[in-house]
């Protein structure tokens, strides 16, 4: 079991992590002139693009699709920006790591906390804008917080998984924006899954992030509760990943400040 | 103090990287066959020419790395490196810096907190203490760094080559300050190319050459030995 040092000491990575996220969030905002108000103007501006573009110009107007997309942007906005930046955490630690001991994990979680943190600016105007185009509040959104807690796990798997081997492979950075992409076209994001052949549609579920954005939708749009059985094995699974990936980062504990940068 | 039994030790310690990226490549042996103990409250210095490996050692000591032959003990003791600025961000504030970088080192925020008078006071930036560092001069900065590794209090402190920083007067200040935490009861390796500092503040030394430990020993020694290789002497 847990000893007193190894308390002392988990309690005070806890607070390393939470504090290093504020003060990485706080320097992001500083170095503006509207510094945190940006998590709700870029947003905003990146919302009116789209709605301009769709609703406006292409006539999208009645039939719901400017919302849809947004819903589905917003979610993957959220998965990309962790797994994009959060790749590149422990490779970028590597400084630091020259001078202190440090369990390489944290690096990963601070980035995760602190996009986190911006996407819930994000998320919240998500709804307003949700609320102010028509769609109303339901007994679904009471799954809205496992929602995102199953995506939260989700993206933490990936995102470890790619911090973990990128200080080895670090070609991979340039690889993973256009894996991204391409994950992006057959994830659901701009696209209904009935525009895909059935035939195929079975293989198309098997993304999970196909099955999160449907669930969002579901809940956010069409007053439907989620899907429980897929949710459960993504939490699942993505449960197992985080596991053995922090076992994959603590197996490299001593051999990341050696990597060459 | 040598009655003791030593609170670290090593024997015939070799530590490798790859010559290429990450996992792939011929080993590079930086540290080879080191061994040498350290006990409890003396100032071991560690002496070698630059490339030697020293800070490999360090590194090793300070628990970052492990070694990849040979034995290498620490009864349970904390060691760490006096880094200074380590973590420090350029739009946060004096005193929120001071925390990040206390906290990276080990600290506690409570005890960051309980001490900050005193870092406030060694650096000598009351009014600008709650600033941000991007307003700060480099001097300023220094003195910061400095005020708040200092602070940080291991069982062993692990010094590589600086004693001192910023402008004269703080220099001297922090100079001053270093030296007699050196020679109070404190653990300290402190690893430099400089014979004269060694002397000065070692009690015992250990000379290393191309990753291997030649000598260790009574300080004025293990520098005779070191002059005689470099033909000083």
């Amino acid at each position: 079991m847990i000893n007193p040092t190894q308390l002392n000491t988990l309690s005070r990575y806890i607070e390393l992590i939470f504090y290093k996220t504020y003060a990485d969030l706080r320097a992001e905002a500083e170095r503006t002139y509207l510094g945190f108000l940006w998590w709700i103007f870029e947003p905003i501006m990146y919302m009116f693009v789209y709605y301009i573009f769709f609703a406006i110009w292409l006539g999208h107007k009645t039939d719901d699709f400017v919302p849809f997309l947004l819903v589905g942007l917003t979610i993957w906005q959220w998965l990309k920006s962790c797994l994009s930046h959060g790749s590149e955490t422990i490779l970028g630690g590597h400084a630091l790591m020259q001078h202190v001991h440090l369990p390489k994990v944290i690096f990963p979680i601070i980035l995760i906390l602190t996009d986190s943190v911006k996407f819930l600016f994000i998320f919240s105007l998500l709804l307003i804008f949700l609320w102010g185009y028509g769609f109303e509040i339901g007994m679904p959104y009471l799954a809205l917080p496992i929602l995102l807690l199953v995506q939260l796990l989700f993206t933490t798997a990936l995102t470890f998984f790619l911090a973990a081997i990128i200080p080895f492979i670090p070609d991979l950075r340039f690889v993973v924006e256009n894996i991204l992409l391409a994950i992006f076209f057959v994830s659901g994001i701009i696209i209904k899954a009935e525009m895909v052949p059935v035939e195929y549609r079975a293989y198309y579920y098997l993304n999970p992030i196909v099955n999160l954005v449907e669930d969002y939708r579901n809940i956010l749009m069409y007053n439907a509760w989620p899907n429980w059985s897929t949710l459960f094995l993504i939490a699942i699974f993505s449960i197992i990943g985080i596991r053995l990936c922090v076992r994959l980062i603590s197996h490299f504990e001593y051999i990341y400040p050696k990597v060459m940068q | 103090m040598k009655q003791h039994s030593p609170i670290v030790s090593l024997r015939n310690v070799g530590i490798y990287y790859k010559r290429n990226r990450g996992i792939f490549g011929e080993p590079f042996w930086a540290l080879k066959d080191v061994s040498f103990d350290l006990y409890q409250g003396e100032t071991l210095g560690v002496i070698g020419r630059n490339g030697v490996g020293k800070s490999t050692l360090l590194r090793l000591l300070a628990g970052i790395i492990k070694p990849n032959q040979g034995t290498y003990i620490n009864r349970g003791f904390q060691a760490s490196l006096l880094s200074l600025q380590l973590g420090f961000t350029y739009y946060l504030t004096g005193r929120e810096n001071a925390f990040l970088s206390g906290m990276l080192m080990g600290l506690h925020k409570r005890d960051i907190q309980a001490r900050m008078d005193n870092i406030i006071e060694f650096s000598g930036l009351r009014k600008f203490i709650d600033q941000p560092i991007a307003t700060y001069s480099s001097g300023m900065i220094a003195r910061l760094g400095f005020s708040v590794a200092f602070q940080v209090n291991p069982d062993i402190l692990l010094i590589d080559e600086i004693l001192s920083v910023g402008d004269a007067e703080f220099s001297q200040k922090s100079a001053q300050a270093m030296q007699e935490r050196m020679r109070s009861n404190k653990t300290v390796v402190f690893v430099s190319h400089n014979a004269v500092l060694i002397h000065q503040l070692c009690h015992r030394a250990v000379w290393i050459e191309e990753g291997k430990s030649m000598a260790e020993g009574e300080t004025m020694a293990v520098l005779n030995e070191y002059h005689r290789f470099l033909g000083l002497i």
